[in-house]
């Protein structure tokens, strides 16, 4: 069993903080991804694990035994990099079975299994190539292949297929996921990439400035973003944030975004989260995903009407920029997602409701998702 | 007016054809992106337009007049670049000023004020007048490269990955400031990505290049549902439209490959009546992930390979046989791995292509 516990962890580059007190909680067969701009501290924390940086304090546990202070060959995990650190003179086969080899594992053992790693990879057809007959998302499979041989308690990645091209890497999203599964491994994937992030992992820890803000299943992350770092940096389109404010109107609490000239009554579950009043004492914003906003090109009572600023096609749906100002007045805008080619025009007037549950509110202050009472 | 021509343009680098026989009419005011991998030709293209490369055979007209022995500067267009070529010791006024001293342009210094001031506020950078340009971010610096290129008023504007340097969220922002800013412009601007998201949200129309040659010119709808060949199919879209092979049976309505076989609906059976079938009747099919459906009987058995939860949809990658193919369904779906499921196609949104040729059947 391979849990991983990372407990009031701390590491300093000279002034700089580059991790914060962090506490993850890692169980073994877990695929946790680590996700967040340059500098957020997850790629040290990768390296910590790794035995690749000391930290300054904290305690780091792999399978219940404490290896902070052990050596990175002594840990029993497994690092692949961005870039492909093969060796160029030795065939793929050579590269896999080079860690057995080097452990003294007798022949018929390698042979048997490196053959039984590189079919889950499929290489097998590919291992008496050198690197650089190889290509990009080959020479990768080869990497991670001589990672997994070794069968480490924990798998740890750094950007592995940041450098493939777009179709190769949504294939290799794919395979990865699939080869944590069939391996039964624990792995700690490290990247920027917020749709690797949510496809693959589950459980993302969301880093920035070397603080942990999120840790949760992806669905969660995207359903109910703790802060408004959170809220922007998962998903694309980025989620709605506008400034808001909150007013009575005659059913209740009502919403007026920049540029309506009147409020729009809440739906109850949006109206729970602002506690009767009480949170609106702070300035508020307003978080909606672009697929939570209903567009109708007629009329409906009690939506937002505002019209069309621009629209951008995706092809299986459209991506449309609105604006609330329907007059002078400088106006939010929104995106909302719609059908392919629902709305024909820019300038043409629309009408948007918001969908109740899927209305957030963020304390400008502060950042934080406000939560209804349990 | 500034159309721009280009009528059977080539440009060779060494043994290398980097853009060959290259026609196309680009309209005045239109937002055209030339869209293509590394290597596809489409900088070169771009170059060649500025002034910047000669093509070795061709014409290039920019509102109907000839410019191949014009010089970059006559040729009045300006060009961005991915990397932000700013004077890093001179403020954001005065990289703004810089293009307007020439004394070519004869300007007074009230008239490039002006004109300063409203290219800055045009891309929004006015706070940052009197900031060195090497103490900005990389969205405010491409914000100042554009505003410099705003500040001549050329006929047309170039622009070359301007926005790939920059991070996920700075890039969808700009993406669509960059649209908004050339509409209100009136503008002509060739923009140039490997990126299909910048092409589609952006183009009013795009060219697809591939090794030189221009592959298909359209709305983006039109490439996205109507792709000519299966390297436009497969290069626009993301997740990446399905393509496999089988044999069509038109009389028994059946198209088959060991695990994925189907039956063929009496309007696709009608369509494919009047498609140029190759003779041993074997076809490429090119099914799109939202066309790609869960069905509790009567589908194609397959199992669940991987299951990716996007927030506002799933990812689903169903394994039939040897065939692996991604289907787009709702957030909310409950799919397993190795489940066992059963899925049909949206058959009217089918598309076929030359399994040798790679070429639509239906648009030759």
């Amino acid at each position: 069993m391979a849990d991983i516990q990372i407990i009031d962890v701390d590491k300093h580059f000279g002034a700089n903080h580059v991790i914060r007190k962090l506490n993850l909680q890692i169980r073994h067969g877990e695929f946790v991804v680590l996700l967040g701009p340059s500098g957020c501290g997850k790629t040290t924390t990768l390296r910590a694990l790794a035995g690749l940086e000391n930290i300054d304090s904290g305690e780091i546990r792999i399978g219940g035994r404490r290896v902070d202070q052990l050596p990175p060959q002594e840990r029993d995990t497994a690092f692949v990099f961005q870039l492909y650190s093969l060796y160029p003179h030795l065939t793929a086969f050579d590269n896999i079975a080079f860690p057995l080899r080097a452990a003294g594992m007798p022949d018929a053992k390698v042979r048997e299994a490196v053959t039984a790693v590189a079919k889950v990879l499929r290489i097998d057809h590919l291992l008496r190539k050198r690197p650089s007959a190889l290509a990009g998302g080959d020479m990768q499979r080869v990497t991670i292949g001589r990672a997994l041989v070794r069968r480490p308690a924990a798998m740890l990645m750094d950007e592995p297929i940041g450098a493939l091209d777009a179709k190769l890497r949504e294939e290799m999203r794919a395979e990865l996921r699939r080869l944590h599964i069939e391996n039964d491994s624990t792995t700690v994937y490290v990247t920027h990439d917020q749709v690797e992030a949510m496809s693959m992992a589950d459980k993302i820890g969301v880093m920035n400035d070397g603080l942990l803000q999120q840790y949760d299943s992806p669905t969660k992350v995207y359903d109910e973003p703790a802060n408004l770092f959170v809220a922007q940096f998962v998903g694309s389109p980025i989620m709605n944030v506008v400034d808001c404010e909150i007013a009575a109107t005659a059913n209740g609490a009502g919403l007026r975004l920049p540029g309506m000239s009147e409020a729009v009554r809440l739906g109850p579950r949006a109206a729970a989260k602002l506690h009767g009043g009480a949170a609106a004492a702070d300035e508020l914003m307003l978080g909606i995903r672009p697929e939570a906003i209903a567009v109708s090109r007629t009329p409906v009572a009690g939506a937002i009407a505002a019209r069309v600023h621009l629209i951008e096609p995706m092809g299986p749906y459209d991506i449309v920029d609105i604006m609330t100002a329907t007059g002078h007045d400088d106006g939010a805008t929104l995106r909302a997602r719609t059908a392919s080619r629902f709305v024909r025009a820019q300038g043409e007037p629309v009408w948007l409701s918001l969908d109740d549950a899927r209305t957030h509110f963020f304390n400008k202050r502060s950042s934080q998702l406000l939560r209804a009472a349990a | 007016m500034a159309r721009v021509s280009l009528t059977g343009v080539s440009k060779r680098y060494g043994a290398v054809r980097a853009v060959n026989a290259l026609t196309l009419d680009i309209r005045d005011r239109e937002f055209f992106v030339l869209l293509g991998p590394t290597g596809a030709g489409k900088s070169t293209t771009l170059r060649c337009i500025a002034g910047l490369d000669q093509p070795d055979e061709g014409d290039i007209a920019i509102a109907g007049e000839r410019v191949n022995d014009w010089s970059a500067a006559q040729r009045d267009v300006a060009l961005v670049f991915q990397q932000y070529s700013l004077y890093p010791n001179y403020t954001v006024r005065e990289n703004l000023a810089f293009p307007l001293k020439s004394k070519l342009r004869n300007l007074s210094a009230q008239q490039i004020e002006a004109r300063v001031a409203k290219a800055a506020s045009t891309v929004r950078i006015t706070h940052l007048m009197d900031r060195r340009t090497d103490r900005l971010s990389g969205g405010e610096m491409q914000r100042v490269s554009i505003g410099r290129a705003i500040v001549r008023e050329p006929r047309v504007f170039l622009m070359d990955e301007p926005l790939s340097n920059l991070d996920a969220k700075l890039r969808e922002l700009l993406r669509a400031e960059l649209k908004g800013l050339q509409q209100r412009l009136e503008t002509t601007l060739i923009f140039v990505t490997h990126d299909q998201v910048e092409a589609m949200t952006m183009g009013d129309r795009i060219g697809v290049v591939n090794k030189g040659e221009l592959i298909q010119v359209g709305a983006p709808h039109e490439i996205y549902n109507t792709p000519k060949n299966t390297f436009v199919a497969s290069f626009v879209g993301a997740p990446a439209i399905n393509l496999f092979d089988v044999t069509l049976d038109l009389s028994a309505g059946t198209a088959h490959d060991g695990a994925l076989s189907f039956t063929l609906e009496p309007g696709t059976q009608a369509q494919l009546g009047a498609l140029p079938i190759p003779n041993d009747r074997r076809v490429r099919v090119g099914v799109r992930p939202e066309d790609v459906k869960l069905v509790a009987a009567g589908g194609v058995a397959g199992t669940i390979y991987g299951a990716e939860h996007h927030g506002v949809e799933i990812i689903a990658i169903i394994q039939a046989g040897d065939h692996m193919l991604r289907a787009t369904i709702p957030a909310d779906s409950n799919v397993a791995v190795n489940q066992p499921v059963q899925f049909s196609f949206t058959q009217e949104k089918l598309h076929f292509f030359d399994p040798l040729t790679g070429d639509s059947l239906s648009q030759r």
